[in-house]
């Protein structure tokens, strides 16, 4: 009698949960879902953007074109440079930034609020700012030449295929370093002071405490953010765009983002276009898939 | 009679609100009458259908009621690019026409000129596109090619057919907005670009800018050279700059002096003449960062600076219209007469005389708009269009119209002279399904050679790889 009791409690539960649930299932089916399907569907046709005449079924026609295509590798090519180059720094400096803020007590409120600010701004906002600076009469030359004191260097960081990635690396640093040392910060603390001062009375150093203590305790936050920043740096768009629209070349910054609004918006290719976000959305698909796996099985336990 | 009677029936319709259909076989002929009362329905369904087919009635009387409030008020929505002189006349002339025509509203909608052609490609593929709207030729002639917009309706315009309208326009106005007979745009403006010059700036760096100014591209280098001011490497003044974006209006025609082409004549066929092409490349790269280091386009625009005479531009490209906005920007540098116009320069080895190409600004008519908002969406356009002179003199925008350039104040207007000669030296811009995406390829090709440095051979199997695939696919 008892179990049917709690078995219905459970029941009625689920059932306020379904409830709760169903409005944000709808909205994601209605704005991910159906455009990911959508998207699928027509990656199999030739479909002119402007044209009102059907679109032509091509089967895998547009997929079998994307890896012959030199302009598509590069773009791959262009993607994993950006993401590296990205990657690494934002997770090793956004980590030390965490560590680094930790340790302060006084105006760490402040430098979190400062570091995180960028992160509200808009990407267009972000690289329209960062436009200025890179301008060759701008304060990114100026920064340059007073600290290697040097005089009207053009460091070419809109020009040159090395600094123009160099700067699109900068503009996203400087955008998610704030985002990610928050992540960080509220990852160290959930660490409870007890393990620390266990290993204080232990005798261990702040560097062995580091090593030993925080970081390993650290290891789900630094794999969610890992899988964050490769997932946010495969997505990168607007930086590019907004570059490459101000004169800089297309060539040496053409992500696969870029590379998808330029076929569907410029060459009028939906079909094309389509079949890259694909092959695009299976490698983020992995990503995150990744990322659930790893979190699960490397769940830290305080106890 | 009754007794003749043979095979009565009756037929009851559903929706017959008690009436019914009698029919009879009499003396072997079949007979048919509406008959009112309905045995065959009883009287609560017959309430039931009497007040669903009132409400029906008052559904279709409020949906005809609707349409015909509908036919009355026309909601145009206009888009077009930024440029203030532009927006004050065209506003005056939407409150004058609302005037005369109280059920016509006009939404004027003003983009940024180089978002326009995306913003309109996404909306017309969302077919949500607005009712008229202008765009460079370039642009617009794909939507023409894919029926996305109307043809001229000549009853709105007040013209009783396209043979009179073209009759009215400068020969070879509407060549590029034809098709199947029929006219699809008609023109907004018809620009072409020549040489700016800020006396100043050539006084500045010792040159005499009427006898000095450049007449081939190479003087160009040269006296750009002079006219830049450096600190180091960074350029504080530029001689001369491009306008970027617009490869095929003023990069390709420089091709073209050379013999080279974008398209074989057959249309099958990318890049002709490779070696005019390569030193078209080889120039850029000379006038680039990596050459005599003269400008880029990551500079400011240099038709933008140029107004406000601030002694950082020497010489910029643009057209007639410039003019407008100088006067607007800075009335006390248009009046001092401290600027000049000059034609576009020619290569000292040229083989043609091929001056910077005129494109046009056509209003357009989307061809999914009801065919009453087309209706008076031509209207419109004619009554804004019907101010030429006004826009002449106002924005310094030319429409090619008869009347207007019969005018004798026409070529009196400052340095029209310099604009018609290099204007009937040149031809329309490159026109092609696929040219904006064209224009993006030379865009790469000519920034990967002037910027990062890439060899221009490569660049050229580049660029002709690409527009070929084009030309080959089965689009």
């Amino acid at each position: 009698m008892r179990k049917n009791k709690g078995f219905s409690m459970e029941r009625k539960k689920a059932r306020w949960g379904w409830v709760f649930v169903t409005p944000s299932l709808i909205l994601f089916s209605a704005f991910s879902f159906y455009p990911i399907i959508n998207a699928f569907y027509e990656s199999f046709f030739n479909r002119n953007l402007l044209s009102l005449r059907p679109p032509s079924f091509v089967g895998w026609n547009n997929y079998t074109y994307l890896f012959r295509s030199r302009e598509f590798w590069l773009s791959v090519q262009n993607t994993l440079i950006f993401t590296a180059g990205t990657f690494v720094p934002l997770v090793v400096f956004s980590l030390i930034l965490a560590i680094l803020l930790m340790s302060i007590s006084r105006l760490r409120r402040f430098f979190q609020m400062a570091f995180y600010s960028p992160a509200v701004l808009s990407s267009v906002v972000a690289a329209m700012i960062w436009l200025l600076i890179f301008d060759p009469r701008g304060l990114a030359n100026q920064g340059m030449n007073a600290l290697l004191g040097t005089t009207g260097v053009n460091y070419n960081w809109l020009s040159t295929a090395g600094m123009l990635r160099l700067s699109t690396i900068v503009v996203y640093f400087w955008k998610y370093i704030g985002y990610f040392t928050v992540m960080f910060v509220s990852g160290i603390g959930a660490i409870p002071d007890t393990l620390n001062e266990a290993a204080l009375i232990d005798g261990a150093n702040r560097w062995k405490l580091f090593w030993h203590v925080t970081f390993p305790l650290l290891k789900p936050t630094t794999i969610l953010v890992s899988i964050m920043t490769m997932i946010q740096c495969l997505k990168t768009f607007s930086t590019q765009y907004m570059f490459t629209s101000a004169g800089a070349p297309t060539r040496p910054i053409n992500v696969i983002t870029l590379n998808i609004y330029n076929t569907a918006i410029k060459d009028y290719r939906i079909g094309r276009a389509t079949a890259m976000s694909i092959l695009l959305f299976i490698v983020m698909f992995t990503f995150t898939w990744l990322q659930l796996r790893v979190s699960r099985t490397e769940d830290v336990s305080y106890m | 009679m009754q007794n003749n009677e043979v095979n009565r029936s009756r037929i009851v319709c559903t929706f017959c609100l008690g009436y019914h259909l009698d029919v009879a076989k009499i003396e072997g002929g079949w007979y048919w009458r509406v008959v009112p009362g309905c045995d065959l329905l009883n009287m609560e369904r017959r309430i039931i259908l009497k007040k669903t087919s009132m409400l029906l009635f008052i559904v279709l009387s409020l949906i005809i009621a609707t349409n015909v409030v509908g036919a009355q008020n026309i909601e145009l929505t206009y888009w077009t690019h930024t440029d203030d002189n532009r927006t004050i006349i065209e506003n005056r002339y939407i409150e004058e026409f609302q005037a005369l025509y109280p059920n016509v509203t006009i939404k004027r909608v003003v983009n940024e000129a180089s978002k326009m052609g995306d913003l309109m490609l996404t909306a017309f593929s969302a077919n949500n596109a607005p009712d008229l709207f202008n765009l460079p030729i370039e642009q617009e002639y794909g939507y023409m090619m894919h029926h996305r917009v109307a043809p001229v309706n000549y009853e709105a315009i007040g013209y009783a057919n396209a043979e009179e309208l073209v009759s009215q326009y400068m020969a070879g106005t509407f060549d590029t907005v034809m098709m199947d007979g029929q006219i699809y745009g008609l023109p907004l403006e018809l620009t072409n670009w020549s040489l700016y010059i800020n006396k100043n700036v050539f006084r500045d760096a010792g040159l005499d800018p009427e006898k000095d100014y450049p007449k081939t591209w190479e003087e160009m280098i040269e006296v750009a050279d002079k006219l830049t001011l450096r600190n180091g490497e960074i350029i504080t003044r530029r001689g001369f700059d491009f306008r970027y974006p617009y490869y095929l209006v003023a990069m390709l025609p420089m091709v073209e002096q050379l013999g080279g082409q974008l398209l074989s004549d057959d249309g099958k066929t990318a890049i002709v003449n490779d070696e005019a092409w390569i030193q078209v490349f080889e120039w850029f790269r000379t006038f680039g960062p990596h050459g005599r280091n003269l400008g880029s386009p990551t500079y400011t625009s240099a038709r933008k600076i140029f107004n406000m005479d601030n002694n950082d531009i020497g010489m910029c490209l643009t057209g007639f219209y410039q003019q407008g906005r100088i006067r607007i920007d800075n009335p006390e540098f248009y009046d001092s007469g401290e600027w000049m116009v000059v034609p576009y320069p020619v290569f000292e080895n040229a083989v043609k005389d091929v001056r910077c190409s005129y494109y046009g600004h056509f209003m357009m008519v989307n061809a999914q708009a009801s065919a009453e908002k087309q209706y008076w969406a031509w209207k419109f356009i004619a009554y804004m269009l019907d101010h030429g002179w006004e826009y002449l003199e106002t924005v310094n925008i030319i429409q090619p119209r008869q009347d207007l350039l019969d005018d004798p104040r026409y070529m009196e207007l400052p340095y029209m002279v310099v604009f018609m000669t290099d204007m009937a030296k040149s031809h329309m811009v490159f026109l092609h399904e696929n040219g904006f995406q064209f224009e993006r390829f030379i865009k790469e090709a000519i920034e990967s050679v002037m910027l990062s440095n890439m060899p221009s051979e490569e660049a050229l199997d580049i660029l002709r790889e690409r527009i070929q695939e084009v030309l080959d696919d089965s689009y």
